[in-house]
């Protein structure tokens, strides 16, 4: 057992220092570029999978904070606050917005729940099209100097973040509480178990770290309009990359956000013409055929060569 | 069974990823196809005018790699795919006569255009830009469609130092970013704003409105229009009785309608998106205000326009960038290309979209190299004849370009400005809604 960890331990390790060379060896921005956005997607995704995978929370207003971060870095960093002050401010204050709607909302259960906070992110994204209808474009002085490499370990930073903090969330009392909540909110409570305050708590965490995925893009992005990042599409996005790896596991945002960034783009370059089809069509089959997601086809192998049944405990969908 | 299936899907998915990863590398770009094939023409190329007098310094590269990142899907795909048949049209007439003559190489190299879908997402904008540099290794880049994404993709291109001409964006802030590689043979903002007071001009003077409404709408390029109206108004001596304010995608005018129709307001200035267009021009039929000259940028620009509208919508004018019906070289040929292809004679940004192409060869043909830097020094000196008419650029990448308006007439999208170019008379005073 102890062994195994190690080996994991030692995995993670491996493919974290090899992420950190690749810009080294890999001198093409388009890869740097599509590496970031995978990374981009996996901290999206991943922090998604805090309250939508573990919780049983469908949070379809994801994008909300991730829009809350990409906005406030962008005008404090544009404005000449130091980056790493403007990454912070767009990371806290959308976990201050989760607190205060996170209570009411959560009154609502299920469906009523991801529609009040798809409600939530369209008013956002309305009111900050209203409010700032001009493009944000970075300056020729700042695209003088603009290099992919720190954006790109921005970006990694922020998904190893998120990453690890899920990690270490799911191991925790905390995790178990917020797991215990997802499979029976009422068991939960006659234990003793919060379901408000666990609920609470990963909406926080979740949106403190899209809020800080979003200071990211902000930092990465030549030029949007300030609505942009508030655009449905960033929590659908989320959402399928979650369904395609897997919810409610560590590893299956991660997969299916690198599937989900890496195929699409692939496609997109290689069959212009009919790649949304395709990707839809991959989508659909990877839903009706593998309900636990990319994890689940690791399970089938395992099962064929023979460790059937632990295995497919373990790739079952966590919701 | 499902089982079985399971891993079969998953099989799929593994092969699809690496049918994807491995593209043949002997053809760096084999979808998009290049826009003509890359086949030996029939006829050799034209020789240069010179005898060379000594040999080419090295190997002439077998294409002039260029390339566009499109929305050819998404919000802004019926744009994209006028922009791509104007792009695709002029690499064909110029690789028919055997590509664009380089001097570094002393011969003639066809142009090949690989072309993008980025989806009307700015971000995917990036990621196709990022490739066409660093795989086609493009020596210029062709514009999409809309102003966001021009946005996005010009500052790469800037990033990159890649010469980039683009149309479909009026806005003139993207102008204002100090960008050294953007070129855009387009009538920007202040050309629209200040040609619909000459347009009012050309009104004999007991017949001219003099009270203009301006609704406005909330976006970076509403603000940027009403602003310069109202400067403009003021300059040539019209009075702005109403100026309001609305949300993208509103659904009721009526209140602003009403005020202007209290105001006795007789000049419509504004440049709604094509739903808010269709939902304003009805209110104003429902509600019996007919301004006798109305200039609509954007919405009625489509033929669904005509087709949603039949006779609310004439008399609406518009500055769409070009008309087919403009009288300049090779108008005709474009035109007939795009009838035989499209059924139609070429869209109205079909035409800035082939003068991009136009203006790019003729810059790589002065610059006698690829270098990208001699091709934007090149583009910045262009003082040509397109199919848009003459064209020079300012320091600032803005062209000098006509900038022509249309009007829908009968159900017809007719040139009424400038009158040498004129396919019909403007109609003015627009006849009330309710007597058509």
């Amino acid at each position: 057992m102890r062994a195994k960890r190690l080996a994991a331990l030692a995995f993670v390790v491996l493919v974290i220092a090899a992420l950190a060379v690749l810009p080294l060896f890999v001198k093409k921005d388009n890869i740097i570029n599509l590496a970031s956005l995978a990374l981009l997607y996996v901290a999206l995704a991943s922090s998604w999978n805090i309250l939508g995978g573990y919780a049983g929370q469908t949070n379809l207003g994801h994008a909300a904070f991730f829009g809350l971060g990409t906005l406030l870095t962008r005008f404090l960093w544009l404005g000449g606050w130091p980056l790493w002050a403007a990454l912070l401010v767009g990371a806290v204050v959308p976990v201050i917005l989760a607190l205060i709607i996170g209570a009411p909302a959560f009154r609502l259960k299920g469906a009523y729940f991801a529609i009040g906070t798809l409600a939530l992110a369209q008013v956002l994204n309305v009111t900050v099209a209203n409010r700032w209808p001009m493009i944000t474009s970075l300056p020729a002085r700042y695209l003088a100097t603009y290099r992919l490499m720190p954006r790109y370990y921005l970006f990694l930073a922020v998904a190893v973040l998120t990453v690890g903090v899920a990690y270490f969330l799911v191991k925790s009392r905390l995790g178990l509480g917020l797991m215990a909540v997802r499979e029976e909110e009422d068991a939960a409570e006659s234990l003793g178990v919060s379901g408000l305050r666990h609920k609470l708590l990963a909406f926080g965490v979740s949106a403190f770290l899209a809020g800080l995925a979003g200071g990211a893009f902000a930092f990465y992005h030549v030029g949007y309009y300030p609505q942009f990042p508030f655009s449905p599409a960033w929590t659908f996005d989320a959402v399928m990359a979650t369904y395609i790896g897997g919810t409610g596991t560590i590893v299956g945002p991660i997969i299916g956000a690198v599937f989900y960034v890496i195929v699409k783009e692939l496609l997109a370059l290689k069959v212009v013409e009919a790649h949304l089809i395709i990707f839809g069509i991959l989508f659909i089959l990877v839903v009706l055929f593998l309900p636990g997601g990319l994890l689940e086809v690791w399970s089938k192998i395992r099962s064929a060569l023979g460790g059937r049944a632990k295995s497919r405990k373990a790739a079952l969908p966590a919701g | 069974m499902r089982g079985k299936v399971s891993m079969v899907i998953a099989v799929v998915l593994v092969l699809s990823t690496l049918l994807a990863a491995c593209g043949p590398k002997a053809t760096p770009t084999p979808v998009p196809q290049p826009t003509t094939p890359p086949a030996q023409p029939t006829t050799p190329p034209a020789q240069p005018t010179t005898a060379p007098t000594t040999a080419p310094a090295k190997p002439a590269p077998e294409f002039i790699e260029i390339g566009a990142s499109i929305p050819l899907t998404g919000k802004y795909g019926s744009l994209g795919s006028q922009v791509k048949a104007g792009y695709d049209i002029a690499v064909e007439h110029i690789n028919a006569a055997g590509g664009v003559y380089v001097k570094e190489y002393d011969k003639k190299i066809p142009l090949r255009l690989t072309v993008y879908d980025d989806e009307s997402d700015p971000t995917k904008a990036v990621s196709k830009m990022e490739t066409l540099f660093a795989e086609q290794k493009v020596v210029a880049y062709l514009g999409g469609a809309a102003s966001d994404m021009h946005a996005a993709t010009t500052a790469i291109a800037e990033k990159n130092k890649v010469p980039y001409l683009g149309v479909s964006f009026a806005l003139y802030q993207i102008h204002q970013q100090g960008y050294k590689y953007l070129f855009s043979p387009f009538p920007k903002s202040p050309a629209q704003t200040r040609d619909v007071f000459e347009v009012l001009n050309t009104i004999p003077a007991d017949q001219r409105p003099k009270k203009i409404a301006i609704f406005q709408e909330k976006t970076d390029w509403g603000v940027e229009l009403g602003k310069m109206w109202t400067e403009n108004a003021a300059k040539y001596g019209y009075d702005i009785v109403v100026h309001e304010e609305y949300t993208p995608r509103s659904t009721d005018f009526s209140a602003m309608i009403l005020k202007a129709k209290a105001a006795g307001a007789e000049v419509l200035l504004t440049v709604p998106a094509p739903p808010d267009g269709l939902a304003m021009q009805k209110q104003m039929a429902e509600l019996g205000w007919t301004p006798k000259f109305t200039l609509m940028i954007r919405a009625p620009e489509n033929v669904s326009w005509t087709e949603t509208l039949g006779k609310v919508g004439d008399y609406v004018t518009m500055f769409a960038g070009w008309h087919h019906g403009e009288k300049f070289p090779g108008v005709d040929k474009l035109n007939a290309d795009h009838q035989a292809k499209f059924g139609r004679p070429a869209d109205l940004l079909t035409g800035p979209a082939y003068a991009c192409v136009q203006i790019l060869a003729d810059a790589i043909e002065r610059a006698g190299t690829l270098d990208r830097d001699a091709i934007r020094d090149a583009i910045a000196a262009t003082n040509m004849m397109t199919v848009i008419g003459p064209v020079t650029f300012n320091p600032d990448g803005t062209g000098n370009v006509l900038n022509p308006l249309s009007q829908w007439i009968n159900g017809k999208l007719e040139l009424v400005w400038p009158p040498e170019h004129a396919t019909a008379p403007l109609a003015y005073p627009a006849v009330p809604f309710d007597q058509r």
